[in-house]
């Protein structure tokens, strides 16, 4: 490997976004220039502090140990639990997701996603009334209308615009920006509304009513509505009604400003169906901001395993699905948990602060390649090679397009998947020898 | 009359789920038949006599002829009265998740409060909760058109958010406030609110609901005439317009 | 393996209901084998099920779970010591399609619409859908590169994407999906006919179809084109039918079988100006089947309750979405297609349902030659492919059908003339339709009969075919047909009376078709082109990789390497 190499159009796995087209300069076993993509995907892909060794904590105090004691102690947690709960699963790949799903199986687990956190009310409002999507490069070819609602993505997905929306060219769009109209909606000016055409400010929590009154002004029955919607004017949101009415192709891309405001999953319900509305007079698509790259894939993952996409209860042997209920947040926030595995994601930051600190009253399994608040209060960590750099894989798009991770260079450690099949296998080596010695 | 009385033997760190504590359920059985009915604690099935003390009449009778007696806390024991079509559930305390789910007949009573999801799906009878109520009262299951589609619900105290949620059927009374968006979807039934609450009726086709105090009401509302209940003046509602609905939205007027 | 003294029903081999042991060594029919013996004495014995077109993995089907909770919540069932659990009824998880084929004696199904560029995910869910073997259908009907070779009169280009496509996709044929409307859907418009423009394109449908044709015959795949109609589901719509298929009488098949495949042509044999003047055309349709060979069909049976619409045809699912007021996804696929998913609750007493309910038997009744007419549901649009027993037994029994009628709205018996059709299908005509003529027209050769060297996938129904009557004793065939016997696939026992005993891991089977090299250098300048300014991904990240097919099954097709062996 000290030879160095190139590695054309790898897929950067840091945002929803998944750019597959990086450049990777590989060197001595290491990465040593990443080009194309963002500070942010740069960033991951150069790499940066990692966990050393599988670790178990005795006596308070976590000490180094081999991946196969970490394994069998892992196991041994998730058997003794009356309710694990393995939670995490958008940055790692689709194969992992996989054997997680069969070990909750295994164990009779409760099965969430970050999604919890992000775009589980979009989940929900899309129960409600379905998702009127497209694939990202529809709307580089056609938009002429993008609204980004409560996101961010010159921030947070800062390829965004030139690969897929604002700013790409195509077939129908070759002017780029220029040929497009760009209205933000967010209770504050961010970047993305700085750069847009008009940015429309709202009251903090008062999505709902304002997309209530955008239907109504695309229905034409405008003479209902009142002066002013959510701190918005009536005028404001005749304009942006008539806007978005005459668009030859419209999209909405919507962020957690919406989703976690107040009307949560009901505000994206009835943004949906404006959406779906809005198509009886001009074409109109609507997609969530998915922010870990993987997200989406593992909600695939486990539709088609379970028949949903998140907080899936395993314990009864079959799958129940009620977020309220079987979300990760749900259950830390009643305590009715008993252990848990992290792995993919870091909880204790993702988390409400009182949710978190139930983690700290259960024994934690953490997989991971990085060091993080979540590793402060586990029980076993166990790292992992980087899925995406070190690991190939599966993952989807925020659009649900799947791409496949290269490996870009070698890691001393196993994958997500070695590392859960090796976890797999002790809990049935386990129960087998328990199961013996009953007999 | 048999009655049964069911006491938890302890407190429940993990919760249970416990759909086989109905009138329906006990009916054909004897107590010995009874305790051993299936109950689920997390991942580990256990027999009811496990985790509850049973005592009371033997003899097997009609789900009519049952008074199930629940003392003791119940708020971590799910699904109580599941599916029950007639006979009493009396608790004396409060009720974990889903407590009287897809109800069809008889009477569920609770002292205390009830968790989430009370009367989820419910077909017909009565639930009475003395205390509070958590989320989505007489809701539907996630995707379902219809949530609750008979029957009668009573709280007196507060209720949480999504009161009625795809309500098809039956009434919901609450006697103090409810939280965010009570009767969204509402495709025929009545809900009653004695106290305050924030956009009512968003989405609904048909139904009625009578708010005594403050709400914020959506700008797809047509403003109507006031009218006068038992003296009291409240503004009338169409709506909700955004789906040409029909329903009828009532605002009490300066009752504060 | 031995399978001993059943009435074996092998109409590929001229067999009809005779008394034979038959056996199966590694896998595959053989002459003579050892092993287990199977006691089939008198019990009805037939290939095992093979399924042409159903909706069972990919985008659409998983957007179908995550928006129905609700339908998912059906049908659960917890994991065993064998089994992953199953949920769901119109759109069951992928352990679930597995088990609830084998348990109906199916050990084959196609997935019926697949995007080149979403064709990754199919392979995910295909190759995580256990027990049976399958493949994919990959959509070509509203492709820009498609239409642009249609435009440019450059068949052999167009051949030379047709391979592309399918190598990329791992596809298995050629599926066209109311061609060119997705693109028209692109600006949310549609085609209103065969000889409508394409918004931006130049071309028609009816140019498209026949470039796809002549295409697909060029390449000589096992399958012919294989297509969902323009103005599918709309009253009138025979007319288009008809005119598509008078379309292709002309062209040459490059193997024995048919030129056009028409899917679900229950939804396309409409007549009426609107809904309320809606009528049954399927006499006129059946008529046009009897009296040409360039074409096959399958049902598409409607049946009453619960489905979810899915198809690539994104126009109709809005317009069922605004007509039901029902939950709506849409997907539009850059460059390729777009796509639709509705729920869909379908009603006795609602007289559109009941005479679209009817035309499905219709057809199947009055077509003579079951080898032109293959029982579907268009799974789960019509209805969820676990329903098939009752189709089957519908066509069977005339007086379950007049049971059936008299639950219905009554103008049914005026709209349709499925009252005043006597005939009654034997089981040589289903195992025709669910066995053999499936395989034939997909060119699928090992499957669909039991012929030394075919696959060793043999169902074993708990019915006594001498004894049996079909006609009167429906009630009885219908739970014998749910869970079969014993469900034999590739030689191994893998579900009994309904438990499923073992999940072997099924194939996926594609296309691997040569084209000239010249033709495939030619179209690579327009491919290379198209994905440096259009697709949002890169060229080299596109196509299907290895990976995502663990038990491949490649078909040679193409040119220069020689055709392949005609059917029989």
């Amino acid at each position: 490997m000290s030879e160095a190499t190139l590695i054309k159009d790898a897929v950067c796995s840091f945002c929803g976004c998944l750019c597959d087209d990086i450049d990777v300069e590989v060197e001595g076993g290491k990465v040593q220039r990443v080009k194309h993509a963002c500070r942010l995907g740069s960033s991951k892909i150069m790499g940066h502090g990692r966990i050393e060794s599988p670790m178990i904590r005795k006596e308070g105090v976590l000490v180094a140990c081999s991946f196969q004691e970490a394994y069998d102690r892992a196991a041994q947690i998730l058997l003794m639990a009356n309710k694990p709960l393995m939670y995490g699963w958008a940055s790692t790949s689709c194969e992992a997701g996989k054997k997680g799903i069969l070990l909750a199986e295994e164990v009779g687990a409760v099965f969430d996603t970050t999604a919890t956190v992000c775009h589980g009310p979009s989940v929900i409002g899309i129960e409600e009334k379905g998702l009127p999507g497209a694939t990202l490069g529809q709307v580089k070819n056609r938009a002429d209308t993008i609204v980004f609602w409560g996101c961010n993505p010159a921030e947070a997905h800062p390829r965004h615009s030139l690969r897929y929306s604002s700013n790409a060219c195509g077939r129908f769009t070759p002017q780029g920006r220029k040929g497009r109209k760009i209205i933000v909606v967010d209770v504050r000016e961010t970047r993305t509304a700085k750069n847009a055409d008009k940015f429309i400010s709202i009251t903090p929590g008062c999505d709902y009513e304002v997309i209530s009154a955008l239907r109504m002004l695309v229905a034409g029955k405008g003479d209902n509505v009142p002066e002013e919607v959510g701190g918005v004017s009536k005028a404001d949101l005749a304009d942006l009604a008539a806007t978005l009415k005459a668009a030859k192709f419209g999209a909405v891309f919507f962020g957690l400003g919406i989703t976690h405001s107040r009307g949560r999953y009901k505000n994206i319900d009835n943004a949906l169906s404006l959406v779906a509305e809005l198509n009886q007079h001009s074409k109109f698509v609507i997609m969530p901001m998915r922010g870990h790259y993987n997200v989406g894939g593992i909600g695939q993952v486990l539709a088609w395993s379970s028949g949903y996409p998140m907080s899936v209860d395993f314990a009864r042997g079959m799958p129940y699905f009620n977020p309220g209920e079987t979300a990760a947040c749900d259950l830390l926030a009643r305590g009715d948990t008993d252990a848990a595995m992290v792995i993919a994601a870091d909880a204790v930051s993702n988390f409400p602060r009182t949710t978190a600190q139930a983690l700290a009253k259960i024994p934690v399994i953490q997989i991971d390649p990085y060091e993080n608040p979540t590793t402060l209060l586990s029980e076993v960590v166990i790292p992992c090679a980087i899925a995406g750099v070190e690991a190939e894989g599966t993952a989807y798009r925020m659009d649900g397009l799947a791409l496949r991770l290269r490996k870009m260079v070698d890691s001393g450690f196993p994958s997500d998947e070695e590392i859960l099949i090796g976890i797999l296998e002790s809990v049935q080596k386990q129960r087998l020898l328990k199961a013996n010695e009953e007999a | 009359m048999r009655t049964i009385t069911i006491t938890p033997r302890e407190e429940f760190r993990i919760s249970v789920e416990a759909e086989n504590i109905s009138s329906d359920k006990f009916a054909s059985l004897n107590i010995e038949q009874i305790k051993s009915l299936a109950v689920w604690q997390g991942n580990r099935q256990k027999a009811l006599s496990d985790l509850f003390a049973i005592e009371g009449d033997d003899a097997p009778a009609t789900a009519e002829e049952i008074t199930i007696r629940l003392l003791g806390d119940f708020s971590s024991v799910k699904r109580i009265a599941e599916g029950m079509t007639a006979g009493l559930v009396e608790v004396q305390g409060s009720v974990g998740m889903h407590a009287g789910n897809n109800m069809k007949g008889g009477l569920l009573s609770i002292t205390g409060d009830a968790d989430d999801w009370l009367a989820r799906e419910m077909r017909g009878g009565k639930v009475v909760v003395m205390g509070d109520a958590g989320n989505y009262v007489g809701s539907g299951y996630r995707g379902e058109k219809c949530g609750m589609r008979g029957g009668e619900i009573e709280i007196k105290g507060s209720a949480g958010a999504y009161v009625g949620e795809h309500l098809c059927g039956g009434s919901i009374s609450i006697g103090g406030n409810a939280g965010d968006f009570p009767g969204a979807a509402n495709q025929g039934g009545t809900i009653f609110i004695g106290g305050s609450t924030y956009l009512p009726g968003a989405e609904m086709s048909k139904g009625a609901i009578t708010v005594k105090g403050e709400a914020k009401v959506l700008p797809s509302f047509q403003k109507m005439e006031i009218v006068q209940i038992d003296g009291v003046d409240f503004q009338k509602y169409a709506g909700d317009l955004v789906d040409n609905g029909k329903g009828e939205l009532l605002v009490g007027v300066g009752s504060s | 393996m031995i399978i001993k003294g059943g009435i074996v029903y092998d109409p590929a081999n001229g067999i009809y209901g005779e008394e034979m042991d038959l056996f199966v060594d590694q896998g595959r029919m053989a002459e003579q084998a050892k092993g287990e013996e199977i006691d089939a004495r008198g019990l009805l014995v037939m290939p095992g099920g093979v399924d042409a077109h159903s909706h069972i993995a990919g985008k659409k089907v998983n957007t179908g779970r995550i928006m129905r909770p609700d339908d998912s919540r059906q049908g659960t069932q917890s994991r065993t010591s064998v089994c992953r659990p199953s949920t769901g009824y119109t759109v069951p998880n992928c352990y679930a399609m597995g088990y609830r084929y084998a348990r109906m004696g199916y050990t084959t199904a196609f997935e019926a619409a697949t995007p080149i560029l979403e064709a990754r995910h199919t392979h995910e869910e295909l190759a995580e859908i256990p027990i049976i073997d399958k493949g994919a259908l990959t959509l070509f009907g509203s492709n820009w590169q498609v239409m642009e070779c249609v435009r440019d009169k450059d068949l052999s280009k167009l051949a030379a994407y047709v391979a592309w496509g399918l190598r990329a996709a791992r596809g298995y044929g050629v599926k066209i999906v109311n061609p060119g409307g997705g693109e028209a859907w692109g600006f949310g418009g549609n085609v209103k006919g065969i000889n409508d423009t394409v918004p931006g394109f130049d071309v028609t449908p009816a140019e498209i179809i026949r470039g796809l044709a002549k295409a697909n015959e060029m390449l000589h795949l096992p399958h012919s084109i294989h297509l969902h109609f323009n103005n599918l589901g709309k009253p009138g719509n025979y007319t288009t039918a008809i005119e598509t298929l008078d379309l292709l009488r002309d062209i040459k098949p490059s193997r024995m079988r048919q030129i056009v495949h028409v899917t679900h042509m229950q939804f396309s044999a409409y007549g009426g100006t609107s809904w309320r003047d809606f009528e049954s055309k399927a006499p006129v349709i059946a008529d046009y089947f009897n009296n040409h060979n360039h074409a096959t069909m399958d049902m598409g049976q409607l049946l009453f309750g619960s489905a979810t619409t899915m198809t690539a045809d994104a126009p109709l699912e809005y317009g069922n979405a605004r007509l039901t007021h029902n939950k709506w996804s849409n997907h539009d696929i850059e460059l390729e297609e777009s796509s639709g998913v509705v729920p869909m609750t379908y009603f006795r007493k609602m007289l559109v349902n009941a005479v679209q309910w009817a035309i499905g038997l219709e057809l199947a009744l009055l077509v003579k030659d079951p080898w032109k007419i293959l029982m579907t549901t268009d799974s789960p649009n019509g209805s969820p492919f676990v329903n098939y027993p009752e189709v089957i037994t519908l066509l069977m029994s005339k007086p379950k059908r007049d049971a059936e009628m008299a639950t219905l709205h009554e103008q049914v018996p005026k709209r349709t003339t499925l009252a005043g059709i006597e005939r009654e299908l034997d089981w040589t005509d289903i195992a025709i339709m669910t066995r053999a003529a499936p395989a034939r027209i997909l060119g699928l050769q090992d499957k669909g009969h039991l012929g030394t060297g075919a696959d060793g996938d043999v169902t074993v129904y708990n019915l006594r075919p001498e004894e049996v009557d079909a006609s009167q004793d429906h009630a009885l065939v219908k739970k014998a047909l749910a869970n079969a016997l014993y469900t034999i696939k590739g030689g191994v026992v893998v579900s009994k009376e309904g438990q499923i005993l073992a999940t072997p891991p099924g194939r996926t089977f594609w296309v691997d078709a040569a084209v000239p090299p010249a033709d495939a250098d030619r179209l690579m300048l327009d491919l290379e082109d198209k994905f440096a300014k259009y697709y949002s991904i890169q060229l080299s990240n596109y196509a299907v990789q290895d990976a995502y097919l663990p038990h491949a099954k490649a078909i040679r097709a193409g040119l220069p390497v020689e055709p392949l062996p005609e059917v029989a």
